[in-house]
């Protein structure tokens, strides 16, 4: 009897939790049917592959799952959410990918990993930002930008140029991310682009001395460079935005590197939304690209991370210069995607990218 | 009960291949042969061949995972390993090297200066002490982490006070204090225990000679202790090699905080080669630890045990309760308050909301399948090893505990691997989390199980089927009721360590199925205190109720 009474609880537990992981599994197989009935109550789930911060997208899937109905299962996997993509090739598991950069979206539909469809609203976004068979969309941009804290340093003393950085008087005065980190290889790409790889290799073995850490993400430098800890930081323009908006720590400002004449421009990215080939919930992801592409929805895509629209009708965040306000370096976004790979090598080559400190 | 010598068993069967196989003819006879092999095995004790085969069968499972990653580390090229071996193996080897050798340094320091106050000297309060300071062991270290950012970080309250950050957290010396602050426990355990049994007939003999308490430490009770140290140096430096958390929060990196970044790049082939040397490392503790332990004996005549003195501090008393209080204070209370109070600004923010309860709900759902898997798995194997000691149940109890030593990053490499490829059905749902965990703790429902099977005689399974119970209903009427305490005591820290356990759940967890584990690190990382405080402070509150178990191991 004593063995009855410990393990007949537990067996319970076990049954139920089982049962509980069983529930998903039917709740997919109804979103099948479902999706191919056009049925009328949308019902079933959604799984989306995110590699932005979580802050931006969950409360934009929240919004979603109450209006539709549609369960978002969601996995925050930062830069591992493209990899993983790629590594379930076999056995896919996502319907959506959210992805931070353009580069890794294209990436993946040059694999073979994306696939195509013409749904309505795709015409309000510019061609050059997606993809040829609409398997994606860029949605926001950013820019590459240097954020400072004014307790610490003018903007007239600032640095100019992103190659300036490599200039010994600055060491361990500024912050950056690892390689790894997308935005870091979709810069590394422009400046190959721009400079060539040896004048780049060169940058990179500078800066990584120069550097007075290299962070995780773009987050850390904010928070970093609000706090006092290093006069400057290389983000995105968000970042800047984000920290203005924080309730201490917000003495910040902002130099878009590369303006002068006959210099490169600023490095801009844009994050995008990209249907996943062979998702296990078709239907429910192609009501999800619709949903997103309307105007409100694309307005909260951008405002949830203070990035600029792409969609030039949709008003941008108050203090977000825009698009037009400054020169941009030459790269098409869309070739991100060719070199994506050869770049990501090209940084571990280096031995930027795993580095932290 | 007879005993028997394992070597023996080995000795036999290879005499029986030899000389006995080879001239055989005759088909009828190979059963026989067999059988007549497999009792030789087992030195005439030979088990239910089906509970042999379970027993290896768990205890492989336990192993797959590893052997895997190992298998395909072999072949990752040499184009890669080449590379790594040039750019990335050396720095990673001395930033992992030098922490794990301060640490362990350091904890032997404080653990054994603490455990002479503790155990042996007039410290007020000592009793209290005893427990009081093992509390460290069971905050999982990134809380601390978490808590000593708060604290002392760049955005941490003391710059909120004094201006500016102290020091710099986010260190070299910042990753060795909060490594040392939550796991000098283990040394200053272990070496307490070992204080707790010492015959005074050691001291009384030094003293007859003239030693003063300082040069009897040093001449006496040191090298009685260097077997106590060496144990608790070993478990120290393994957990500092395996641990993720607080490496990966305080921007330090070590082999399992690269082997995770590189697997999150999903490069996952490359991170098998930097799990090589990882491996290779806690082989090579291990290995030491076996050696130290080999070399030293110590006999202590059993029927003539006194307890030692109690050490009159003087007036070194207020000195020494300082540096206890210290510890004390840096270890447990400081980064309880600040838990405390983010949580109560969390909670005033409605921080436990219906979400939050969803995580709790997901992590004991997955930490009580892992729990209740490792107590149905241990049972064949803790049979077999306790009632059938053999060389092949040794080699299954050991093989089972390879999970254990080794880093959770590499488990979970492992377990991806094996289920994206061959289980793809199960890839991407929360029980691949949960056999991670299965693997990584198995060998504590292990050891729980074989203490107290030892302690009930085979007489009683004996007069059971003498009476005439078949073997399965002694199983379930006899062993098993015996067995309870045990294995519930086993599956308690199972589920402890599942609860607080990190990389892994990072790893293998399913697209919206994230754990209050996950939620301090998310949180943690996006400097969202008061949403990580209460996940961690829950946390913390569930590893000290098995406090008390985990006491009497040591």
């Amino acid at each position: 009897m004593g063995f009855l009474k410990i393990f007949l609880p537990l067996i319970f537990l076990l049954i139920l939790s089982l049962t509980g992981g069983c529930a998903g599994d039917e709740a997919e197989e109804n979103s099948g049917s479902s999706g191919v009935d056009g049925g009328t109550g949308v019902s079933g789930e959604l799984v989306v592959y995110s590699s932005r911060n979580e802050n931006f997208v969950e409360p934009l899937l929240q919004k979603f799952q109450d209006e539709t109905g549609i369960n978002v299962r969601a996995l925050h996997a930062g830069g591992a959410a493209l990899n993983r993509i790629k590594e379930e090739g076999h056995n896919v598991q996502a319907d959506i990918f959210i992805s931070n950069d353009i580069g890794g979206l294209e990436h993946l539909r040059l694999e073979g990993f994306l696939q195509g469809y013409n749904f309505p609203g795709i015409e309000t976004i510019e061609s050059r930002y997606r993809a040829e068979d609409n398997s994606w969309f860029a949605l926001s941009a950013r820019t590459r930008v240097l954020m400072f804290n004014k307790d610490l340093i003018t903007e007239g003393e600032m640095p100019g140029t992103v190659w300036e950085l490599t200039d010994p008087r600055w060491k361990d005065q500024f912050a950056i991310t690892r390689g790894g980190n997308s935005g870091m290889i979709g810069h590394v790409s422009a400046l190959i682009n721009e400079w060539g790889e040896e004048k780049t290799t060169t940058w990179i073995a500078h800066i990584k001395g120069n550097a007075g850490a290299i962070m995780q993400g773009h987050g850390d430098i904010r928070r970093s460079v609000g706090a006092g800890e290093f006069k400057f930081g290389l983000v995105n323009n968000y970042y800047f935005h984000q920290q203005l908006r924080e309730p201490q720590d917000n003495n910040v400002g902002v130099v878009y590197p590369d303006q002068g004449e006959g210099e490169m421009g600023a490095v801009i990215n844009a994050a995008g939304v990209g249907f996943v080939k062979g998702a296990p919930h078709p239907e429910n992801a192609k009501k999800f690209l619709e949903w997103i592409l309307l105007p409100e929805n694309q307005r909260e895509f951008s405002y949830a991370s203070l990035e600029v629209p792409i969609n030039p009708s949709i008003e941008a965040v108050g203090e977000a210069a825009r698009i037009t306000d400054y020169s941009i370096q030459g790269m098409p976004l869309r070739e991100l995607g060719d070199v994506w790979e050869d770049t990501r090598k090209f940084i571990e080559q280096s031995g930027l990218d795993l580095e932290i400190r | 009960m007879r005993r028997y010598d394992y070597h023996d068993g080995a000795a036999n069967m290879q005499y029986n291949l030899k000389y006995k196989i080879s001239p055989l003819y005759n088909r009828g006879t190979w059963s026989s042969i067999i059988k007549r092999l497999w009792g030789r095995l087992w030195g005439g004790n030979a088990p239910d061949p089906y509970l042999a085969l379970l027993a290896s069968a768990i205890g492989l499972l336990m192993a797959v995972p590893v052997l895997y990653v190992i298998w395909r580390s072999l072949f990752a090229g040499a184009e890669r390993w080449t590379r790594l071996l040039d750019t990335r193996i050396p720095a990673l080897m001395q930033n992992t090297l030098s922490i794990t050798v301060a640490t362990t340094l350091l904890s032997i320091v404080l653990g054994v200066s603490l455990a002479w106050l503790v155990y042996r000297c007039d410290l007020p309060g000592r009793h209290l002490w005893q427990w009081v300071l093992a509390i460290p062991l069971v905050i999982p270290p990134y809380v601390g982490a978490v808590a000593y950012i708060m604290l002392l970080g760049p955005t941490g309250w003391v710059r909120d006070l004094l201006g500016a950050a102290p020091v710099d957290i986010y260190s070299f010396g910042g990753v060795l204090f909060v490594l040392l602050m939550f796991k000098f426990p283990y040394v200053f355990l272990i070496c307490g225990a070992a204080l707790k049994r010492m015959n005074s007939s050691y001291e009384d003999t030094a003293r007859s000679v003239g030693m003063g308490t300082w040069e009897m430490f040093w001449k006496v009770n040191f090298p009685f202790l260097r077997l106590a140290i060496g144990a608790g140096a070993i478990l120290t430096s393994l957990c500092v090699l395996s641990e993720f958390g607080v490496i990966a929060l305080m921007r330090y990196n070590t082999f399992t905080s690269a082997i995770y970044y590189q697997m999150e790049s999903y490069d996952n082939i490359s991170a098998t080669v930097l799990s090589f040397p990882l491996i290779a490392l806690t082989l090579l503790f291990l290995w030491l630890e076996f050696l130290s332990r080999k070399k030293q004996k110590f006999y202590q005549t059993t029927n003539n045990f006194r307890k030692t003195e109690t050490i009159k501090l003087g007036r070194w008393k207020p000195l020494a309760f300082f540096w206890v209080g210290s510890v004390f204070l840096l270890s447990v209370l400081l980064p309880l308050s600040v838990l405390v109070y983010w949580s109560v600004f969390g909670l005033a923010g409605g921080a436990l909301d219906s979400s939050f309860w969803g995580y709790a709900l997901n992590s004991i759902k997955v930490a009580g399948l892992a729990t209740l898997m490792s107590m149905l798995l241990a049972l064949p194997v803790v049979y077999l090893k306790s009632r059938y000691p053999s060389l092949l149940s040794a080699v299954i109890s050991k093989i089972s505990s390879s999970g254990y030593a080794l880093p959770g990053v590499i488990v979970a490499l492992g377990i991806i691997f094996l289920f994206n490829q061959y289980i793809p059905w199960l890839y991407n749902t929360f029980f691949l989390v949960a056999v991670a965990y299965l693997v990584r703790f198995f060998p504590q429902t292990l050891q729980y199980g074989e203490a107290s099977l030892n302690l009930i005689s085979p007489r009683i399974d004996e007069a059971a089927r003498s009476l005439g119970y078949p073997s399965r209903k002694v199983l379930f009427r006899v062993i098993i009721p015996l067995l309870r305490p045990g294995l519930l005591a086993g599956g308690a820290l199972v589920f402890v360590s599942s609860l607080k356990e990190l990389p892994a759940t990072l790893l293998l967890r399913p697209p919206g199925f994230d754990t209050l584990a996950v939620r301090v690190w998310v949180e943690a990382s996006e400097a969202v205190y008061h949403l990580a405080a209460p996940a961690a402070l829950l946390i913390v509150l569930v590893s000290i109720l098995p406090l008390k178990l985990m006491l009497s191991k040591y």
